[in-house]
């Protein structure tokens, strides 16, 4: 084809468009985590027990650190849907959160004495439970992210993909906190860990298929 | 024309005057076929160009009206020629159990001074292997003896180089 016939083409398809707006991806994205967060409380899967918040020194520390988490990496994951933005310094700034999360997590707790310890702290029947809770939930921000991102141009595919995977991974197990029983950093550490990996990896797989252009 | 003026012409084009988006993809497809003539062999510059245009014009909603038009542009462009670039790894990938040549292509990579400066940057045994059987049209056997290297080393160079190539290529258009 000529570049004057399609041109001709394209002219000729001309409609008027919305320019992309970056408040409204975010609105979208709280709507969503807000409707599956009321949708768990109303079905009884999420409770806000007062008495665990207070004996569970954790439950503070979760949250705040999946809460600033997933909005950081939320907010970056939209922003990389904009073809000139590079994400790089997004994930370094993630990297370092994620780091104090982590290690602030294990001044709450003391580490196991001994295998045998260690593996009754880990109660991997229970762990497994917990990393495909927060696998779940990861999935209607995931879906959300994916679908904003296919209506987007990221140009910086592999960074995107692992900011939508780690913002909806981080606001699953958010959403798992205010039903997850367990208070040990180790076991939260950990099998929190997998289940968020489990769905970086999704995103990993997914978000090239759905959002190539 | 200026990339302000550019810049005019797409907002003009989201609002939906198609003469004017006439005019700016008048002016895109000649700077396209520029940018591409420098990057890509010949034969792949008027494809590429036409599908940026394509692109822009699926993409036209992603343009912000507050920034400048030219790096909205050059990232797309980017994008794209990186886009074909790991194309044409993989399929000189697939080709690599078959006898390699690729006479077409040799000549043309000639003509992309930009390739030629990212195969600057590989290893020697690398861009040696690349030059020799993707830009000369050697087979691999006879890349293998003039280089001294078994056939099946010059394969796994040829592979890495190209890889390593998209890579660069990548790395490169976000260092910009």
């Amino acid at each position: 084809m000529s570049f004057e016939t399609l041109i001709d083409q394209l002219a000729g398809d001309l409609v008027p468009v919305r320019p992309r707006r970056l408040w409204v991806d975010v609105g979208i994205m709280l709507l969503i985590a807000a409707i599956e967060l009321a949708l768990l409380f109303a079905i009884g899967f999420a409770n806000l027990d007062m008495h665990r918040l207070e004996t569970q020194p954790t439950v503070g520390w979760r949250l705040v650190s999946l809460g600033v988490i997933s909005v950081a990496a939320g907010f970056a994951a939209i922003r990389s849907f904009d073809p000139t933005y590079s994400a790089k310094g997004s994930i370094r700034w993630l990297a370092g959160i994620i780091a104090i999360c982590v290690v602030g997590g294990l001044f709450l707790g003391t580490l196991p004495e001994g295998v045998s310890a260690l593996l009754q702290r880990l109660a991997w029947t229970n762990g497994i439970g917990c990393a495909s809770h927060i696998a779940l939930l990861s999935t209607p921000p995931l879906l959300g992210l994916m679908l904003l991102g296919r209506r987007g141009a990221p140009t910086d595919m592999r960074r995107t993909r692992l900011l939508v995977g780690l913002a909806a991974a981080a606001w699953g197990a958010f959403a798992f906190v205010f039903a997850c029983p367990f208070n040990d950093p180790l076991f939260i550490i950990t099998w929190y860990s997998l289940g968020c990996t489990a769905t970086v990896l999704l995103a990993r797989y997914l978000l090239p298929r759905i959002a190539r252009w | 024309m200026t990339e302000a003026q550019w810049r005019t012409l797409m907002i003009a084009a989201q609002t939906g005057d198609a003469a004017a988006y006439r005019r700016l993809l008048d002016e895109l497809g000649r700077w396209l076929r520029s940018y591409y003539s420098r990057r890509l062999p010949s034969a792949m510059v008027d494809d590429v160009a036409q599908e940026v245009l394509l692109t822009v014009h699926a993409k036209r909603h992603t343009y912000d009206p507050s920034k400048p038009f030219g790096p909205w542009l050059a990232a797309i462009a980017r994008y794209k020629w990186i886009d074909r670039l790991r194309a044409m790894k993989d399929g000189l990938t697939d080709e690599l159990d078959e006898g390699l040549a690729a006479p077409d292509l040799g000549e043309a990579a000639h003509s992309a001074y930009t390739l030629d400066a990212l195969m600057s940057r590989l290893k020697p045994a690398q861009a040696n292997a690349i030059r020799l059987v993707k830009i000369e049209g050697l087979s691999v056997k006879e890349a293998a003896e003039r280089l001294g290297q078994t056939i099946a080393l010059v394969k796994v160079n040829i592979h890495r180089g190209l890889r390593q190539l998209s890579e660069l290529a990548q790395a490169e258009s976000h260092e910009f």
